[in-house]
């Protein structure tokens, strides 16, 4: 087993040295038991019983009448809503400036879900976990409620008053004006921004982005004479090499971009396969699902791409492109002879599929986006893949107008600064000096959801309403305007940026009528004003698509080229630093939503916390283990952080990768996190807050904002710090005797090779029980043939299964969050998942493969599996988990005692024991349950339902219409979120629909078969083209 | 030792037994609140409306053919009607004569009742909005109530044809509505498990959308998740 473990499945260093006992009998009690065996010991006999003996003198006590509870219904009812019946509103995602459409689902007046909304063209059906956490972040308690004057509550109009004079005076003054936002995507909202700055002698609007693409945007001004960002499309891609974007995670549109690359690769066919190949030092969320992934350390980025370019040019037949300086001289250091011939591959490779091929790149330096504009330009990528014409506007940030502000600002040369929806002092270096400087501004004003670093030192602060509560307009995509409509009423009175500065500038209008006016001054720019829908129209479907205006921009190369900016290599004994995005908080204000927190990163499985990522290799040479607390110290400046090490396998050796995002000002709140209990601790780190904050270490370069070219030196402090890491947590694995004849068990994630599929009609040849090389897919004719119902078992109706696509799945965790927000999943914070109890009822289980330092990743989304002979139904003493007769593993709250042996007995772990009644944040925060699930109690256990809210809901509205239901009426939370669309839920029984088209598909097969429990989740084997016989 | 015991226990259910008698007169299961009659904010009378007058139960708790709630209506419901009748028409018709006879306008007759309507409205007797009166909504007080971990949907059970008074009893001869039955999970269960049409049928209801007579026998689920999740 110990030889062959290198090309099996595993999930955690820990388990790939041996050094996790996997097999071991007793790890399912630890497991259930705190995680801490010492637990077993330390509650005797005596203190159980008496604990239990309180338990039934309590429930003797209760057995008094139900308090009286009120039923108040509305004086005069709105003709549109019905009480306890959902209705749907269309809206834009506010998570982040990607511009996903969303559905709400509302009911009496409050949003309780958010789904994807299915024809919106950037979003198309699916929605991110930080989108789906956007319900959450609607009711978060400690949301700005009122405006603040120099920190002391006061109303707008005595703010408006006070404002109006100064107004007034700078007006007629020297009126140096200046607004600082986040990108702003919203057509109205910047024509208000660009009216009330019209008004002074002096005005500029800066925008910049926490996530920069400074340097793409000046690249794309610089190469096409338009500052924008293509819009990337790749539906028809064949060849996509990604150098240090991770453009399906943290990216600008992850959305979009894994609808894309889903749609891109069709597994059955190999000439519309597109082929990914990531270049980056970090195991990044796109990285884990690349075909090939190679190591690349930051200062390397700029001589890759000049050498692709380079490469392409050559093969194209021209000189090497004029953006290009000259054979790319800035590098120090000739990249290493593998490296090269590697690009050369790349550079075959995209060359072979012009036309469908694109380069992507997330470095913020100008000089290496602009020979990525021009390897793109040689591949014909603009106009295919690379949409110009309409270009996205997610970002607009531009690090070089921020800094020329903060040069401002240390001079003193600003009257009025206005910052709405950022905050700077907490996302760019040298916040201190920063924030010394903005005291110093006459008048500070900031409007803002939280009040966040920078919103403190304001004169004053002016809270901004959540997405959900607002009007607005969203143009992220030219040509694609979407909505926002405000949810009635809203829970706070708060006043948009728009409506703000149209008040100050004189004019009356309200949200509604501005927007509205906006729309109509769109449409007829774009000369659409015949054919558009109104406005009414719009707000119903959600968006609109606008006819593209001119032509579409030309690419002009010219000779004057920047250098690339390459930092030197790191010294001996020293690292380079990598800060980094997290997938979960595309928006810095996403660290102060929990759902978001307690997200396993969908790499390294750990929770409420950043960490010092470091390749294994590393770790090992200087001593570190996970947990360790290392010192970060940058040279020459000597800033320095201490924060917990991880070992990252698949990372660059020479690099230490930390998030950025934590250690932010709010996150204190979250040491209640978790459950009041002795042994309880506190959710926050030494510091009192969730995580360590990094951005100091961020670097201006060349007016370009970046987070990877300091060269840092890290060293262990000897104190440790335990990071809640779910990766170990709830392993399955199959014992050894259940092997077939010769041969090693199964595994539970299972691929193939794109070449060995199509060789084979798209067939995986995927390992079936019972046999080491099974070519056909019939689980049932393999397995036992043993039966466990009697033959008068019901036979009727649906029998709900699922289908998993892991070729599809990209482990983006939408779906966990999705869960988390339809099922009431509680929040038990740091502690609590330390001690393997997160209540998740989907995680995606992350297996790595082969070599640690170069591993591939595997995906796997598991949930109850619904089994047909399930085993926690035979254990349970008092039936509180049977079989219905669809096929449905139910979990009966009200019957469970919790003895817990159903989770002890379910092979796939996925079954969750409530310890405690979690504390629900506040009566806020209750407002975002779904009233159709039970909230659950403490002492009972829980489990992925297949959503049979959902089930009932479906065949309800179809008994209410007369009709039979329809294959796809029923789409459980996880399935509805997917980007990816890798999750397919139907009944087995009928032969025609999706779900049993693909669980009899070439690919299929089903977790842990040999043990005939007959799960109702078959999965479809991830698919990868390692590209071995690619030339051939 | 033992047989001390036993005679403590015994003593102590005979207490525990006695004290439940003299308390409620009867014992009963946890949650079973059958017989639960609370005063309403409003003293209305189902036995005059929906027995005297006949008014289809739907016609105010229209949501339950569309919605998981029946709805307790709205003050706007009730001002169909209410915008003009104000009082018992004998009491109308008498002041009329009075007025005829004293050779004056007649007076609005208000019932007391009534009045509370108004008032939660922010209406004067004249139902004209008086802006000294701010509506104020009425605090009806629950009466069936399932417990938090019951799902149930009024919508399967209207259109399927049962009809109000199955579990409701007849509420058509109720001045003050009482929960007539237990509403127990057994109770549920008899009716879901008996698939014969045990259930009265709706006397005038139109055929359910089911396309299935009124009265038919009932396919319906018994299991857990039906109810539970």
């Amino acid at each position: 087993m110990t030889g062959a473990r290198h090309d099996r499945p595993w999930r955690s260093p820990a388990e790939f040295a041996g050094t996790l006992p996997m097999h071991d009998p007793n790890e399912a009690i630890r497991d259930e038991w705190l995680g801490f065996p010492d637990a077993l010991a330390a509650t005797s006999r005596r203190s159980f019983l008496k604990l239990a003996g309180f338990g039934a003198l309590a429930a003797t006590a209760a057995c008094s009448r139900a308090p009286i509870e009120k039923a108040i219904p509305l004086l005069i009812r709105p003709e549109s809503i019905v009480p306890g019946k959902s209705y749907w509103i269309a809206t834009t995602c506010g998570g982040c400036s990607a511009g996903c459409g969303v559905l709400a689902r509302c009911r009496d007046g409050r949003p309780q879900k958010l789904e994807g909304h299915p024809g919106h063209p950037i979003g198309r059906g699916g929605l991110c976990a930080a989108g789906q956490a956007e319900l959450l972040s609607l009711h978060d308690r400690e949301r700005l409620a009122t405006p603040l004057e120099s920190g002391r509550a006061t109303d707008l109009a005595t703010v408006d008053a006070a404002i109006s004079g100064e107004l007034a005076a700078l007006r007629a003054g020297a009126g140096r004006v200046r607004v600082l936002t986040a990108t702003e995507t919203s057509p109205s909202a910047r024509a208000a921004i660009a009216r009330f700055l019209a008004g002074f002698k002096d005005g500029r609007h800066v925008e910049w982005d926490a996530d920069s693409r400074s340097a793409a945007l000046a690249a794309h001004a610089a190469t096409h004479g338009l500052r924008a960002l293509p819009r990337l499309r790749l539906d028809g891609a064949r060849s996509i090499v990604a150098i240090d974007d991770d453009f399906l995670g943290a990216g600008v549109s992850p959305v979009e971009h894994t609808a894309g690359r889903r749609a891109a690769r069709d597994p059955a066919a190999r000439e519309r396969f597109a082929r990914h190949v990531q270049l980056e030092s970090r195991m990044t969320l796109t990285g884990s699902r690349a075909d090939r992934r190679v190591k690349l350390a930051p200062w390397e980025i700029g001589a890759v791409a000049s050498a692709l370019a380079t490469s392409l040019a050559a093969r194209a037949g021209v000189p090497p492109p004029a953006a290009l300086p000259p054979a790319a001289e800035p590098v120090e250091r000739p990249l290493a002879a593998e490296l090269l011939a590697e690009v050369e591959r790349l550079a075959g490779e995209l060359w072979e599929a012009r036309g469908a091929a694109v380069v992507l790149c997330g470095c913020n330096d100008l000089a290496t986006q602009k020979l990525v504009n021009s390897a793109n330009e040689l591949l014909g990528a603009y106009g295919t893949t690379l949409d110009l014409h309409s270009p996205s506007r997610q970002r607009n940030g531009d690090d070089a107008a921020l800094a020329r502000l903060r040069q401002e600002l240390a001079e003193g040369a600003v009257d009025l600064l206005l910052v709405a929806g950022c905050d700077p002092v907490a996302d760019l270096p040298d916040g201190e000096a920063l924030a010394e400087s903005l005291k110093r501004v006459p008048l500070l004003i900031a409007c803002s959801t939280h009040v966040d670093a920078t919103t403190a030192l304001a004169r004053f602060a002016l809270p901004l309403p959540h997405a959900l509560e607002a009007w607005d307009d969203i143009e992220a995509v030219s040509g694609v305007v979407s909505f926002r409509q405000p949810i009635d009423p809203p829970l706070l009175a708060a006043r948009s940026l728009r409506r703000t500065l149209a008040s100050w500038s004189g004019d009356a209008r309200d949200d509604r009528e501005l927007v509205a006016a906006s729309y109509s001054a769109l449409v007829a720019e774009r000369g659409a004003a015949a054919s558009a829908a109104t406005f009414e129209q719009a707000l119903a479907a959600g968006f609109v698509e606008l006819p593209r205006a001119g032509a579409a921009p030309v690419a002009r190369f010219d000779r004057a080229a920047a250098a690339v900016v390459v930092a030197p290599p790191p010294a001996d004994g020293r690292l380079g630093l990598l800060l980094h995005r997290k997938v979960a908080f595309p928006l810095p204000r996403h660290a102060q939503n929990p759902w978001l927190q307690e997200l396993p990163d969908p790499v390294s499985k750990v929770v409420w916390d950043n960490y010092a990522a470091l390749a294994p290799s590393t770790a090992a040479r200087l001593g570190i283990a996970t947990g360790d607390v290392v010192r970060i110290e940058a040279e020459p400046s000597g800033a320095a952080v201490e924060l917990p090490a991880l070992v990252q396998p698949g990372q660059h050796g020479a690099v230490v990768a930390v998030a950025l995002g934590y250690g932010r000002r709010g996150t204190e709140r979250f040491a209640r996190a978790g459950p009041k209990w002795l042994e309880g601790r506190p959710t926050t780190g030494a510091n009192g807050r969730v995580g360590v904050a990094v951005e100091s270490l961020l670097a201006d370069v060349d007016g370009c904002l970046r987070g990877d070219i300091r060269s840092v030196k890290v060293t262990r402090t000897g104190r440790r710090h335990e990071l809640a890491c779910t990766q170990d947590h709830h392993s399955l694995s199959v014992p050894e005797h259940l092997a077939p004849e010769g041969g090693a068990t199964r595994d539970a994630v299972q691929s193939v090779s794109l070449v060995a599929l199509v060789e084979r009609g798209g067939h995986a040849r995927v390992a079936h029980a019972g046999s080491s090389d099974a070519g056909h897919d019939g689980a049932q004719e393999s397995a036992a043939d043993a039966e466990l119902w009697s033959d008068d078992h019901s036979g009727e109706g649906p029998r709900w299964g699922m289908a998993i696509d892991l070729a599809a799945c990209t482990g983006c965790s939408a779906c966990v969050v999705g869960c988390q927000a339809e099922n009431n999943v509680p929040v038990v914070g740091r502690d609590e998942v330390r001690r393997h109890r997160e209540m998740s009822w989907i995680r995606i289980d992350r297996y790595w493969q082969g070599d640690p330092e170069a591993p591939t990743a595997h995906h796997q989304p598991m949930m109850c599996q619904q089994c047909g002979h399930a085993p926690c139904e035979t254990v349970c003493p008092v039936l509180a988990t049977v079989h219905s007769s669809d096929g449905l593993n139910q979990q009966v709250y009200n019957r469970c005692v919790g003895t817990r042996y159903c989770a002890n007995n379910c092979p796939y772990k996925v079954r969750r024991f409530n310890w405690f009644d979690y504390p629900r944040d506040a009566a806020h925060a209750n407002l975002a349950l779904n009233p159709d699930v039970t909230v659950r109690s403490r002492g009972v256990m829980e489990k992925c339902s297949f959503c049979v809210q959902r089930i009932l809901a479906a065949k309800l509205d179809a008994r209410a219409d007369g009709r039979p239901l329809a294959d796809g009426d029923v789409q459980p939370a996880c399935q509805q979120s997917c980007p990816a669309q890798a999750i397919v839920f139907g009944d087995l029984r009928d032969p025609d629909s999706r779900v049993s088209r693909l669980a009899g598909h070439g690919r299929a097969y089903s977790v842990l078969e040999e043990l005939n429990v007959r799960p109702a989740v078959r999965y479809l084997a991830d698919v990868r083209d390692p590209g071995e016989v690619r030339d051939a | 030792m033992l047989a001390r015991n036993l005679r403590l226990l015994a003593v102590l259910a005979a207490l525990l037994g006695g004290g439940a008698l003299l308390a409620g007169g009867e014992l009963r299961l946890p949650g079973d609140h059958s017989g639960f009659s609370p005063t309403q904010p409003i003293a209305f009378s189902h036995r005059l409306h929906a027995g005297e007058m006949g008014i289809d139960c739907r016609y105010c708790h229209a949501g339950a053919e569309q919605s998981r709630h029946a709805g307790i209506p709205e003050a706007s419901v009730c001002m169909n009607c209410h915008a003009t009748v104000t009082a018992r028409r004998d009491l109308v018709v008498a002041e009329q004569a009075a007025a005829t006879r004293d050779g004056r306008e007649p007076r609005t007759v208000v019932a007391p009742e009534l009045r509370k309507l108004y008032r939660a409205l922010g209406l004067d007797d004249e139902r004209q909005r008086d802006p000294a009166l701010a509506p104020q909504p009425i605090e009806w007080v629950r009466i069936h109530q399932l417990p938090d971990f019951v799902y149930f949907d009024h919508r399967p059970h209207v259109l399927g044809g049962v009809a109000c008074e199955s579990c409701h009893g007849p509420v058509q001869a109720m001045d003050r509505v009482r929960q007539q039955h237990h509403l127990s999970m057994g109770w549920c269960i008899d009716c879901h498990r008996s698939r014969v049409p045990t259930v009265l049928p709706f006397a005038a209801a139109p055929e359910p959308a089911t396309g299935l007579p009124a009265g038919h026998p009932a396919t319906v689920s018994i299991d857990c998740a039906t109810c539970h999740f």
